[in-house]
């Protein structure tokens, strides 16, 4: 057993931190850090996709015969790892992380032919179109139909919390197709451009002043059968495949420590003599510890083949909980100058000021913003109902 | 990097746990912890015999050469089991300090009898106050000073007693339990391990008492203690884990409002946070035992920061298994006290959860090191 790196994961850290050193200008750094909400808008990401996608590291989790880089879990560790520490921000990669995946596991040649290398490109944005107004965590109650009518489907309905759907050009989403039988054995896999006449797209505006979420109407939607991924009626078997990508398969930890570097440093000016903020601080330290050990077990079993087990749902739990309370000390050591507020989004482009001042108007939002992790890709209620089956066998 | 045990080390955890599920079940321990002994000196002659005396000890020094690995994955065993004998004492602590600053005939005539189960060692060693000092004399030394709660002090026939020298700097030396100038006040601990409390007066000592010589001994004391937690911690995982087990076993056993109890939500929710706090336990145990042989600072991180959260961890852990036990769970008829008592121990030895807490927001308050991750190039 042993926690540290080969020469040879030592030479592909170096590779990966001279590259974003390059390709990771300070605005995109500053763009990341007064960024309120979960990601940055594509104006600012599309110039380090598009270097990602000449190095040939735009979709590093594909096949290699897709495109993907064929690393170890431990190199895509380690990248995830320096990204974060470069101020890489993170931005609406729906596309390489969930239905590129799905596309290559369950598509048609011709989808693949189509959709793959724009995903690689970084032409392509995908929002995902899952939820609705009366499914949530219920999910395969929705209702959003899609009726046969010849080479089409027409589809009707509403789709709601849809991540920058307002920055994306096409969505994948459920529908479905039959009422008959089990609930989950109605529903189809889709791939819809956002442009196609009938599609409507509403903001919602969080109460952290951020527009990420939107409601997308669907009113007699045309898209061709040929758009379908998978079987009909057997959309519910490709939503769980993309799940498992959702729920573990992105790495927290470097974002959560980039957040974590700089929460130390906003204690450090603000109250640095503060024995209670000092105790708090340190118990988040430990939490993260503890969970990026279990990330790296998780990882490690991964290396040799072997099943981690229902361990990895409790990722989700617990770095949801803990990039809460990241936000939550940063807002209590700032105390009251987080009161400052400004309704202009982005702050990057809205501010031009000290960069303590810049920090305070990010700091409410953020938290505001970021009590949405508890709830989205799956409640903290129902994971807890997950695991109580899966790690309990309750 | 690897998390995964080899074949060897996963035997040597099955052996471990099958030969205490036979040797070492709760009746066992309340027998042995109620003995005037405090241990089992029979038991004690079998570890010997399965090669776990002389497990962390060097092949050149008649060891079996384990590493903390293999350290933790025993200590592991003892905490699931309530093993009680002065392994952590004897082994680790006194071993520890005999193989780290010890001569080559110092840990020949020492290390030997330990590996034999002859001889049993203890160590007095205060980390927040040099509360014993020697002074040169004209044949040795003269230590006085008082120190409490050494572990295992009433079982052991010498100690490793940890002094500050005339200069300010830290010396181990070896000290006979009839040496005159010492008394010793035995008491029982929670968990029915057996300490005392020493005095130490004028206690004269020969020069060769100063182990390997050694006048500046506070690195490889430092070392040695940071072992002791680590593998302390896996003790208290396997608590942890024992505490959690049965709690979901108990649940589903139990019928109230006529259904097993298990069945209810609330408890669920509750039974999977326990869960979470063993895995978090176990990990962040790990991480220390990995860490054993990095440089000072994080070393100090791994070992302090996981005192911190699996203290916290059992805490939380050993609380809720008594109230999802329900009144039954506050007796003595079930282990789940002894496992409460033995987590409430590891809670306060070496140094408190707020005390590691604050060593390791020291240490992380600086932002580099913050956004250290656990991965680190190879030394």
């Amino acid at each position: 057993m042993d926690i540290s790196l080969t020469a040879e994961d030592q030479a592909f850290r170096n590779e990966v931190r001279s590259f974003l050193d390059h390709n990771v200008p300070p605005a995109m750094r500053r763009a990341g850090e007064l960024t309120t909400g979960f990601i940055v808008d594509p104006e600012i990401s599309i110039a380090l996709h598009r270097a990602l996608a000449q190095q040939g590291w735009s979709v590093p989790n594909w096949p290699v015969e897709h495109g993907g880089t064929g690393w170890t879990p431990v190199q895509r560790y380690i990248y995830e790892i320096e990204c974060a520490r470069a101020g890489a921000a993170s931005y609406n990669n729906a596309g390489a992380q969930f239905v590129g995946p799905v596309i290559i596991r369950f598509g048609t040649q011709a989808q693949k032919d189509k959709y793959l290398p724009r995903i690689r490109s970084g032409e392509d944005h995908w929002a995902q179109g899952y939820s609705e107004p009366g499914s949530g965590s219920d999910l395969a109650s929705l209702k959003t139909r899609a009726e046969s009518d010849g080479d089409d489907y027409t589809v009707n309905g509403q789709k709601i919390w849809t991540t920058h759907a307002h920055k994306s050009n096409r969505i994948f989403a459920l529908v479905r197709t039959s009422s008959e039988g089990k609930r989950q054995e109605g529903i189809t896999f889709l791939l819809i451009d956002l442009d196609t006449p009938g599609i409507t797209i509403r903001p919602i505006i969080g109460n952290g002043g951020d527009h990420e979420f939107n409601e997308v109407f669907f009113d007699n939607v045309r898209v061709p059968k040929e758009n379908r991924v998978g079987e009909e009626n057997k959309g519910w078997d490709v939503a769980k495949y993309l799940l498992e990508f959702e729920r573990g398969g992105s790495v927290q930890a470097g974002r959560v420590r980039a957040q974590f570097a700089r929460l130390a440093k906003l204690i450090a000016t603000r109250c640095p003599d503060d024995p209670e903020m000092a105790i708090r601080f340190a118990e988040l330290g430990t939490d993260i510890d503890a969970m990026e050990m279990i990330d790296l077990s998780v990882l490690s079993a991964h290396q040799t083949g072997a099943n981690p087990g229902p361990i990895s749902s409790l990722l989700k739990l617990r770095w949801s909980e803990i990039r809460q309370v990241v936000s939550e000390l940063a807002v209590d050591a700032a105390g009251p100058d987080a009161l400052r507020w400004v309704d202009e989004r982005p702050l990057y482009e809205a501010l031009q000021l000290p960069p303590e001042e810049e920090e305070n108007l990010s700091l409410i939002p953020r938290y505001l913003n970021g009590r949405a992790f508890t709830i989205m890709g799956g409640t903290t209620e129902v994971q807890t109902n997950i695991l109580a089956k899966s790690l309990l066998g309750l | 990097m690897n998390l995964q045990y080899d074949t060897e080390q996963a035997i040597l955890r099955d052996s471990a746990h099958a030969f205490l599920r036979d040797h070492y079940d709760y009746k066992a321990h309340r027998r042995i912890a109620a003995s005037d002994a405090g241990m089992s000196p029979e038991l004690w002659r079998e570890f010997a015999q399965l090669g776990w005396l002389g497990l962390p000890f060097s092949t050149e020094d008649g060891g079996v050469g384990g590493g903390p690995v293999e350290t933790a994955i025993l200590m592991e065993g003892f905490g699931r089991f309530l093993v009680i004998e002065p392994y952590l004492e004897t082994v680790l602590l006194g071993g520890g300090l005999i193989s780290a600053l010890g001569t080559a005939a110092e840990r020949k005539a020492l290390l030997e009898p330990v590996m034999e189960g002859k001889s049993l060692f203890a160590v007095a060693h205060d980390d927040r106050t040099a509360s014993i000092t020697a002074t040169s004399t004209s044949r040795g030394f003269a230590l006085s000073g008082a120190t409490k709660l050494v572990l295992a002090a009433p079982l052991a026939d010498q100690l490793l007693v940890s002094a500050e020298l005339d200069g300010g700097r830290l010396g181990v030396f070896i000290v006979p339990k009839t040496a005159s100038g010492l008394t010793l006040r035995p008491v029982r601990l929670i968990d029915g391990r057996r300490a005392a409390d020493l005095e130490l007066t004028v206690v004269e000592l020969p020069a060769n008492a100063l182990l390997g010589g050694n006048d500046n001994a506070g690195t490889a004391v430092a070392s040695v203690i940071d072992l002791a937690i680590a593998a302390l911690s896996a003790d208290a995982v396997g608590a942890i884990s024992t505490m959690v087990s049965a709690t979901v076993d108990y649940t589903k056993t139990r019928v109230q409002f006529g259904q097993p109890i298990a069945k209810f939500q609330a408890l669920q929710h509750r039974m999977v946070r326990m869960r979470v706090a063993e895995e978090e336990a176990r990990a962040f145990a790990l991480f220390a035992t990995l860490a054993l042989d990095r440089p000072p600072d994080q070393r100090a991180r791994a070992v302090s920061g996981a005192k911190a959260k699996i203290g916290r961890s059992a805490r939380f852990v050993h609380q809720t298994a008594i109230q999802l036990h329900g009144a039954i769970g506050t007796t003595d008829e079930l282990s789940l006290g002894a496992y409460a008592k033995r987590l409430l121990a590891y809670e306060a030895l070496f140094g408190p959860t707020r005390e590691h807490l604050r060593r390791y927001g020291a240490l992380m308050a600086k932002p580099d090191r913050a956004a250290e991750g656990l991965l680190t190039a190879m030394a």
